[in-house]
């Protein structure tokens, strides 16, 4: 991964590390893509994914509204609010 | 020092980690971009012990979002016993001031903190304890435990936070538990995994051969096998639970809650300052490894292969149950550890994650205890349980 | 050269449910003021986790089904990460690997004949909130009531050839969806990602493709779609641009497209399986009960309303609001003719709705009232002056309408034994006007006719007393 390529994924997840943090992180992607080859040693030809551990499956709920939570309390912590709204500096100009 | 972030009743008996919710009460997950938060509702495991008359004592100090070894990168600064680290739950249970503490286990972090804290720590089947309430990180794998003196102790809380809950939609269907500690040891037949052992330090590897001798004084069978999905089942949870975490965290951007940088113009800047000033390296560094191997290019060549080795791993867990009761691992490589550059924490959990992965991926229970780990096949709580009070009879 | 237009269109289609897709806050039509049917989870904080909304996937699989759809045996949801402040948790749960219908197709017919469409897929996922921009206080509100509603997007292969085929198509999913009760479809409720690209006639290889995304509007979607073509017709034939793979803003006003930002078509969504949401199985048995549920279509409506005799004009009315067809259905399954049901429905209701200000299409009333009323009126047991004025009561106010008919007499007086009774009396107490009339004098019988209109206080069927007291003083003639 060269320094670029680790900026662009800096930016997609919002953030900008120092040039020393950047450093850092070139040297785990480089660990951690040796590390990876572990995964190559296994034939996964013939085993499916597992994303879950338990095997369920259909877990629903019936469609029913419920309100349990008023407006003014999820808006107490905003950082910035308006009585009913949370804001951010305007998107378009 | 902090053992408590926020404290609730100068009686309560029970910590809880600052990674599950009480409701109003303040929740940083020990970062900085939490600061404020105050959770509108409990975890279901909160409500459960609270309606069967427990008192909580307080919030627990933890590593930002649970990811490090076991609480050192707080935002509110590392817990520390005769200069070694310390998890606040596993410190405040061995001084007596909690009988017990509900922890997340994602990582394995309350495992370690409870090896190396002289208390036990019980880690139960996947989907056994509800997991509404908890901030999320890895959620395919973390668990609410219980931290406790004793098995007996941990096996009383654990029975009252276990069961279905609507609310948690991977939540097993099973009502209640019953764990059980009076099972013994007699005739149990232990399997010793070659490739955990190998990699421990000689002092961790001594207490491991000492709990296997005490073992087979009680009558078990002690067995050294090998698992050569170990190190595999390390790199494909550190995989999964990083790409994980990486999207449960993207919600911290500054917008609808906790800290946001004083330091914007626009959105771009708000979100950027926010997280860049919010989150500690280690957050970063998972967020960023999390967020390579789910990239276009990289998806099937690494996510897709970690998905297939975590059924690997389980398909390889449940032969060794076969024919053993329970497996005996050590819980951490080290016998202690000393505060450490935050630069060097993902590859230092990255390391540990060889003793503590294989529960965490396949959702099998795993308790620390007399500063080992035992693991056992799914349900299978009742014999770490029973093990783990015979050996501490046995003093 | 000839050029060919080709156009794919990614359709999105809030379901009418309840309440979300993951939490149980209202659904679609809930909500009045911002951020009113919100939670914990809509606004994107830590703790709560997704439980799926059965209705959902019932909803989804009757649109697979009415667009000819393979509908998945196992269908699961994944994540998408992307930051926008209208999403709230900075990620959409959606279907990537394995959405819930596939290779469907449908016909749409245009002046240029019929062609066949295409679907791709169809898959459920989540809304994103909605953000109002403030120019005064230089902010944007985020409103999360919209967030986790429950979506199908319908991904059509690139098959339309012009607008007028996307139009047409829109059109029909609208009607159909409303008509099965899967979306209202009101404004704002479907929302269409356009693809076009060009290329020489005859030749099959895809040209440069743009996107137009989130439009709502048939009428800006015709027109951002001529102006499209315009465009790429003007660069590939005199090269007035490069033609770049890129999405565009379709602007209103201007009426023109803008190219958007870079880093919008340099995302990477990072789509993973939702560990949160178990695998969704449709098993033969539960796909039964769901298509059994599943209403008539338009077109089978339309043949048996054929059946019943109505008329196109009738059709047309009683089509374009499913309720109506349900209230009619309800009322011939209660015994009363489609027929009659029909003119009840078409011209009595309608007739007070309108006094109302209100069209036909709002229609609300319990069938089996409606099935009362046509059959007091049917049975003589009220005239049709009572039956109206019992059925303004039920639509005012909702009134039993037998209990209304007793109340207000209106029974008693079209009960020609009491027209009678009262018929008998007036003749047995105005013996001089009797004779008068049976003298030959006409005016008489009005005098007597008032009489008993006088006795019946005003509400009696006027030409049952009239018809009876013809009968009564021929008998005495």
């Amino acid at each position: 991964m060269t320094r670029e390529e680790l900026k662009g994924l800096e930016q997609l997840n919002e953030f900008a590390f120092k040039a020393d943090e950047a450093e850092k992180m070139l040297e785990i992607f480089g660990n951690m893509k040796g590390e990876e080859a572990v995964m190559d040693s296994f034939d996964l030809s013939n085993t499916d994914i597992m994303v879950h551990v338990m095997p369920m499956t259909n877990i629903f709920r019936e469609d029913v509204r419920q309100q349990p939570f008023a407006r003014e309390d999820l808006l107490k912590g905003a950082p910035e609010h308006t009585d009913d709204s949370w804001q951010v500096p305007r998107l378009v100009k | 020092m902090k053992y408590y972030i926020s404290e609730i009743n100068k009686d309560g008996t029970i910590a809880v980690d600052d990674t599950i919710l009480v409701k109003g009460v303040l929740c940083s997950a020990g970062s900085h971009i939490m600061d404020g938060f105050e959770p509108l509702f409990s975890a279901e495991a909160v409500e459960r012990l609270e309606k069967a008359g427990y008192k909580l004592s307080g919030k627990t100090n933890v590593g930002e979002f649970g990811l490090d070894l076991m609480g050192e990168f707080s935002y509110y600064g590392a817990v520390s016993e005769g200069g070694k680290l310390a998890g606040a739950a596993a410190a405040l249970v061995k001084k007596g001031e909690a009988k017990a503490a509900l922890n997340v286990d994602l990582n394995g972090s309350p495992r370690r903190a409870a090896a190396l804290g002289g208390v036990d720590f019980i880690k139960p089947t996947y989907g056994t304890v509800s997991r509404y309430g908890v901030i999320p990180a890895a959620c395919s794998g973390e668990q609410i435990g219980v931290t406790a003196a004793s098995a007996e102790a941990a096996a009383e809380v654990l029975g009252v936070i276990a069961g279905h809950d609507d609310k948690d939609g991977t939540s097993l269907p099973q009502a209640s538990y019953e764990y059980k500690t009076d099972e013994g040891v007699k005739g149990k037949k232990i399997a010793v995994i070659s490739e955990l052992f190998d990699a421990a330090s000689d002092e961790v590897k001594k207490t491991v051969e000492a709990y296997a001798e005490g073992l087979k004084a009680e009558g078990a069978e002690v067995k050294t096998i090998s698992l050569e999905e170990a190190k595999a089942a390390q790199l494909a949870w550190t995989v999964l639970s990083a790409a994980e975490s990486c999207n449960n965290f993207s919600r911290y951007d500054g917008v609808k809650f906790g800290y946001r940088t004083p330091d914007y113009k626009n959105i771009d800047d708000l979100y950027v300052n926010t997280r860049t000033e919010g989150l500690n390296f280690l957050t970063k560094a998972t967020v960023l490894y999390g967020s390579n191997v789910l990239s276009k290019g990289r998806y099937f060549d690494c996510y897709d292969k970690a998905l297939r080795i975590r059924r690997l791993v389980s398909e390889k867990m449940a032969e060794i149950f076969k024919e053993f009761d329970a497996v005996l691992v050590p819980a951490c490589g080290e016998a202690s550890y000393e505060e450490y550059d935050i630069k060097e924490a993902f590859e230092k959990t990255y390391k540990e994650a060889l003793f503590t992965a294989i529960p965490s991926i396949t959702g099998i229970p795993a308790m620390a205890t007399g500063g080992v780990q035992l693991m056992a096949a799914a349900f299978g709580e009742s014999t770490l349980l029973s093990v783990a009070a015979a050996m501490e009879r046995r003093g | 050269m000839k050029y060919e237009i080709v156009i794919g269109l990614e359709t999105h289609v809030e379901l009418s449910t309840n309440s979300k897709i993951f939490c149980s806050c209202g659904g679609h039509s809930s909500p009045i003021e911002p951020n009113d049917c919100v939670c914990p989870a809509c606004a994107g904080m830590p703790g709560m986790l997704p439980v799926m909304n059965k209705r959902v996937v019932e909803l989804a699989v009757q649109a697979g089904l009415l667009l000819n759809c393979e509908i998945s045996k196992y269908t699961t949801f994944d994540k998408k990460s992307y930051y926008y402040p209208d999403l709230p948790a900075a990620y959409q749960t959606t279907q990537w690997f394995h959405p819930i219908c596939k290779n469907g197709h449908v016909e749409v017919t245009t002046k240029d004949g019929t062609r066949e469409i295409g679907i791709k897929q169809i898959h459920m996922e989540e809304d994103a909130g909605k953000l109002v921009h403030d120019e005064w206080t230089d902010t944007s509100m985020v409103d999360f009531n919209r967030t986790s509603v429950p979506l199908i997007e319908i991904v059509s292969h690139p098959d339309f050839r012009s607008a007028d085929e996307v139009l047409t198509y829109l059109k029909n999913l609208k009607a159909m969806f409303r008509f099965a009760g899967i979306s209202e479809c009101e404004e704002g409720a479907m929302r269409c990602d356009v693809n076009i690209s060009l290329r020489p006639e005859g030749t099959t290889e895809l040209g440069v493709r743009t996107e137009m995304k989130n439009m709502s509007s048939l009428v800006s979607i015709e027109r951002a779609i001529k102006y499209e073509t315009a465009r790429h017709m003007d660069a590939l034939e005199r090269n007035t641009e490069v033609l770049v793979q890129e999405t565009r803003r379709w602007d209103d006003t201007k009426g023109r497209t803008f190219s958007m930002r870079n880093k919008e078509t340099a995302a990477d969504y990072r789509y993973f399986p939702d560990p949160n949401l178990m695998p969704i199985v449709i098993d033969d048995e539960w796909l039964g009960e769901i298509r059994d549920n599943l209403p008539a279509s338009i077109e089978e409506k339309t043949a048996e309303y054929k059946d019943y005799g109505f008329g196109d004009k009738e059709i047309e009315m009683l089509i374009s609001e499913r309720g109506l067809c349900a209230i009619l259905d309800a009322v011939v399954d209660g015994g009363i003719s489609p027929k009659s049901a029909a003119a009840w429905i078409l011209t009595e209701c309608a007739g007070i709705l309108r006094k109302n200000g209100e069209l036909v299409g709002s229609l609300s009333i319990e069938p089996s009232k409606l099935v009362t009323i046509i059959k007091m009126v049917e049975e003589g047991k009220i005239n049709r002056g009572g039956g109206k004025k019992v059925l303004a009561a039920v639509l005012e106010k909702d009134v039993d309408p037998v209990q209304f008919c007793k109340d207000n007499s209106l029974d008693a007086q079209a009960d020609e034994g009491a027209v009678a009774a009262v018929v008998a009396d007036v003749i047995k107490n105005n013996q001089n006007a009797v004779n008068d009339f049976l003298g030959g004098k006409q005016k008489a019988f009005q005098a007597l006719f008032g009489g008993c209109m006088k006795e019946l206080k005003g509400n009696g069927d006027p030409q049952v007393i009239r018809s009876l007291l013809e009968k009564e003083l021929e008998k005495l003639k």
